[in-house]
């Protein structure tokens, strides 16, 4: 049936407009909107119907803007008409103080804003959500009050007389005019977002949102990022308030109250978080519902609350939800030979290593050769409470070795994995990577050193693609910067070629090349393990950690796995392991390190290890332990 | 030193006051982590339950003690109702689904809230009868303390204190603070999760209903849009004592009441947001749990 339909005129036709829409590129997509929506508007030709557009347009810049730390970077803030009011009064002030033309204020409205999102943003965006919410809602108010209370700025009567715009001598004041302007200036923010969502920035974002702390552990700086989704939040709502004073005409505190902060959070839950028509759709029903509802006057905005309550009860999704699938993520990209392919990880894995000693000689540091200590742990201890988690702890890595960590439950061993990531700051102790020392660095830090993970219980960003998954992996890897991330410039768009290159060598390199487009929480319990480990490869690490790798896999695929931790040493990377399956702990491991109730009690090979005493005592010897071994331990 | 101790008391009936609904915010968010925003409404509806009770049907004229009781007890009953109505028909489809949604919902509630009232009992300002509770006082030293301030602060602690022995004393309450932390464990040790969230919601309801009303007898002057700021106020409280933590809440409020009396003492009432909001800043940054949260340990 559907191929009979491909087959027909329709279909073909079908198809290719599909195609040619998916190959126009974002901007002229929009422009065509924006453009067809203006005409209509203009068509029409009431002042009316063009000053609400206007306003929704307004709304719509700042749903943009509230959406980026909303939606992309899933932070909450209630005091967002804070940055609508500092862009207002900046611009105000410049252009009826200093005289300066309506554009020329532009880029200063927006730098000031952007500046308040850093001041406010540093300290506070290591807080928890909800405490964020109540930051940002205080930060909202106090700019309000602060502006009511600021006499220069006109105290509670706010800044009169604030000129139009002047373009090229032309004085813009009719409707007409603004709608213009502010169809010009959504056009600008839209591009930008969009730029921004489809970036490694917006990828970043996402991960965070999905799991800050497996985020930050396979590379992504999440303080920072969090920062500039601040930032940019902030930028794109003080070019709305520089828009809304000169269009106004006069500003004052009363205009960018809390109110105003939950309508555009509103605005963009309703129409769909994270999504750009959505934002654009909700802007229109926020602004264009109580217009409808004028007839009503009254008791519009108990209506408008029972309608917003009926709303979430039945499309908690919005309007026109977000939708992040791409059955084929690698469509058009030009196809390798599968030989090829380990060779060029390798190559590259090469050129990483390289790259890496000539980094080291330049700093004067020598880079551990085949053999060498790697990683170096002495006299690691960490303690929760009274209980000595990890106790006195010390051994060596070597580079090029399979190292294996076993012992019973609650022995210690993630403990330590967790010390070595930087997810735990040990109370005593150093480890040393490369000589350097890695204790009190950030997890992502300690990721660009060359050291990767996986988890226990699996953590994959589960509403992404597993394509998608890794390519997060490769967030360290990156180039380019952010303003070409917003302009997507050619560098930025090689970089995320390669990037996307990248990260299907890594699947093909896992075997999972096949499911790279399926979410990630529809692979089985196997697969997710292997994502997981594809995703710590593909920041090229020269040490990996491997937490239960062989939970829940069955005996052939553990065979693969023990193929697949091979063929990564044989790559060059260090591997360290944490396991329960004997068979295959002593199989693939060069040395094992034996942990029980936080103390090592015996390092060795293999085979040295099985007769050592104490091992047998307090571990092999046991039935008990062996049959809770043999159970994988999930989350 | 006359005026401190003066503006002591004041801030400290206030804070009780915010304590209170205070104490919503964090049962209600400590159970189903969502932050209730009409919560501070709750309050509003207490108070003009109240005043209908006392102004509109009479009540004022009955025996004082029959009047404060009923005055209390009736708006605390009708408030619990109207919060589980919110509870089961708003909240309840989305748990476990959106937190943002819910919070949307929370926030459509509230202005929900408001326009009903400003429909039922109009925009105006309506006020309590101003001879219910005698206006004399006393000097303790320079400090002059009401009878009112004294009343309102000993039942605000009376029913502080009663939620704080219901919960840690009771079955019921051990069953709430079990269900704060995990709610599967909970259910699985045969907790009836659904009865402890439609009980959080009436102690939440419960204690706002008995703000609005001492804020009635306090203020005299009550209006439909009362809510928004005693609940920004009270949900400022509740973080800065720790969300979550309920003589947190208390602490919290109070000390918001002390910071907002003090700032309009001695500097301007028109600064009083800006102090208040800026000591909860700078209080997250350096404690980022609150003054008296625990941290919370991430599970790896």
């Amino acid at each position: 049936m559907i191929a009979q339909l491909a087959d027909s005129g329709l279909g073909r036709r079908y198809a290719s407009a599909r195609d040619l829409l998916a190959r126009t590129p974002f901007w002229a997509r929009v422009l065509v909107v924006l453009a067809v929506l203006g005409l209509a508007v203009l068509g029409y030709g009431d002042d009316y119907v063009t000053s609400v557009a206007v306003t929704a347009a307004t709304y719509g810049m700042l749903g943009l803007g509230l959406n980026i730390v909303v939606g992309y970077a899933g932070l909450l803030d209630l005091g967002y008409a804070a940055f609508f009011a500092i862009g207002a009064y900046t611009s105000a002030l410049l252009m009826t103080q200093a005289h300066w033309n309506f554009f020329t204020t532009l880029p200063f409205a927006v730098l000031f804003t952007g500046t308040a999102g850093a001041i406010l943003g540093y300290p506070t965006l290591r807080l928890r959500s909800d405490y964020l919410a109540i930051v940002t809602l205080g930060f909202g108010e106090m700019t309000r009050i602060s502006f009511n209370n600021w006499d220069y700025a006109g105290g509670p009567n706010g800044i009169l007389q604030i000129p139009w715009p002047n373009l090229f001598g032309f004085q813009l004041d009719t409707q007409a005019d603004f709608f213009g302007v502010s169809l010009f200036l959504l056009a600008i923010a839209m591009i930008f977002a969009q730029h921004l969502d489809h970036s490694r920035l917006g990828r970043g974002w996402v991960a965070i949102r999905e799991d800050e702390f497996a985020a930050e552990s396979v590379g992504v700086p999440s303080l920072r990022l969090k920062l500039f989704a601040y930032v940019m939040g902030g930028m794109w709502g003080g070019l709305a308030g520089a828009f809304f004073a000169t269009r106004i005409g006069a500003i004052d505190p009363t205009s960018f109250t809390f109110q105003l902060s939950v309508l555009v959070l509103i605005l963009i839950v309703l129409g769909g978080v994270g999504s750009l028509p959505g934002v654009l759709l909700g802007a229109v029903v926020v602004v264009g519902l109580p217009e409808v509802l004028r007839q009503f006057a009254d008791q519009r905005l108990l209506i408008f609350a029972v309608l917003l309550v009926l709303m979430m009860l039945v499309r908690p999704q919005g309007l026109w939800p977000r939708i992040r699938r791409k059955p084929k993520p690698f469509y058009g990209l030009e196809e390798e030979e599968s030989g090829e392919l380990s060779a060029t990880i390798l190559r590259e894995h090469q050129v990483q290593v390289e790259e890496r000693v000539r980094r080291h000689a330049a700093a004067g540091r020598q880079v551990a050769q085949q053999g060498e200590p790697l990683l170096e742990v002495r006299g690691l201890v960490q303690r929760f409470g009274g209980l000595r988690a990890v106790d006195d702890v010390s051994f060596v890595v070597r580079r090029g070795e399979i190292f294996s960590m076993i012992g019973p439950n609650g022995a210690g061993k993630t403990t330590v994995f967790n010390c070595i990531t930087g997810v735990q700051r040990p109370r005593r102790g150093t480890i040393l990577f490369d000589g350097r020392s890695i204790v009190g660095l950030r997890p992502h830090v300690i990721v660009s050193r060359g050291v990767g993970r996986t988890f226990q219980g699996i953590r994959l960003f589960r509403n992404m693609a597993v394509f998608e998954n890794v390519m997060v992996g490769l967030y360290p890897r990156h180039r380019t910067m952010t303003w070409q991330a917003m302009l997507h410039t050619p560098g930025e768009r090689r970089d995320e070629l390669r990037t996307l290159q990248e990260a299907r060598r890594w699947l093909h390199f896992v075997g999972l090349e096949e499911v790279a487009g399926r979410l990630a929480t529809e692979l089985s319990y196997a697969d997710q393990r292997r994502v997981e480990i594809g995703r710590a490869l593909a920041a090229h690490p020269h040490l990996v950690l491997f937490d239960e790798p062989a939970a829940g896999m069955n005996p052939t695929e553990k065979l693969e796995l023990v193929g697949l931790i091979r063929r990564i040493r044989d790559l060059g990377i260090t591997v360290v392991l944490i396991d329960h399956d004997m068979s295959l702990v002593m199989r693939v491991s060069d040395r094992i390190a034996v942990l029980d109730q936080g103390r090592l009690i015996a390092l060795g090979p293999a085979a040295q290890v099985q007769q050592d005493p104490a091992v047998i005592e307090a571990y092999l010897g046991r039935e008990e332990d062996e049959l809770s071994m043999a159970e994988p331990r999930g989350a | 030193m006359g005026p401190f101790f003066q503006y002591t008391v004041i801030g400290l009936t206030v804070g009780s006051f915010y304590a209170l609904v205070a104490l919503g915010y964090t049962i209600v968010y400590g159970i189903i982590r969502l932050i209730n925003f009409a919560q501070g409404d709750l309050s509003m509806v207490g108070a003009f339950l109240g005043w209908t009770l006392l102004v509109s049907l009479g009540f004022q004229h009955l025996p004082l003690y029959v009047a404060l009781i009923a005055a209390f007890v009736i708006p605390m009953l009708g408030t619990a109702v109207v919060n589980l109505g919110i509870l089961q028909f708003a909240y309840r489809p989305l748990l476990r689904r959106s937190l943002l949604a819910i919070l949307i919902t929370a926030l459509g509630m509230s202005l929900f809230l408001q326009n009903l009232a400003e429909l039922i009992w109009g925009p105006a300002i309506n006020a309590y009868p101003p001879s219910l509770l005698p206006a004399s006082g006393f000097f303790v030293g320079p400090v002059h303390l009401t009878y009112v301030q004294i009343a309102l602060v000993l039942v605000s602690l009376l029913l502080m204190g009663g939620l704080l022995l219901f919960v840690q004393r009771t079955t019921v309450g051990t069953a709430m603070r079990a269900l704060a932390v995990d709610h599967d464990a909970a259910r699985l040790m045969g907790i009836n999760v659904d009865a402890v969230i439609r009980l959080a919601f009436v102690l939440g309801a419960v204690l706002a209903a008995a703000s609005g009303v001492m804020l009635g007898v306090y203020y005299v002057q009550i209006q439909f849009t009362m809510g928004f700021l005693l609940g920004l106020r009270a949900f400022t409280a509740a973080v800065l004592g720790g969300i979550g933590n309920i003589p947190g809440a208390m602490a919290g409020g109070m000390l918001i009441g002390l910071l907002e009396a003090y700032t309009t003492g001695y500097l301007s009432g028109k600064w009083e947001d800006v102090i208040v909001f800026g000591v909860l800043i700078t209080v997250l940054v350096v404690k980022p749990t609150g003054l008296f949260g625990e941290r919370v340990a991430e599970r790896m």
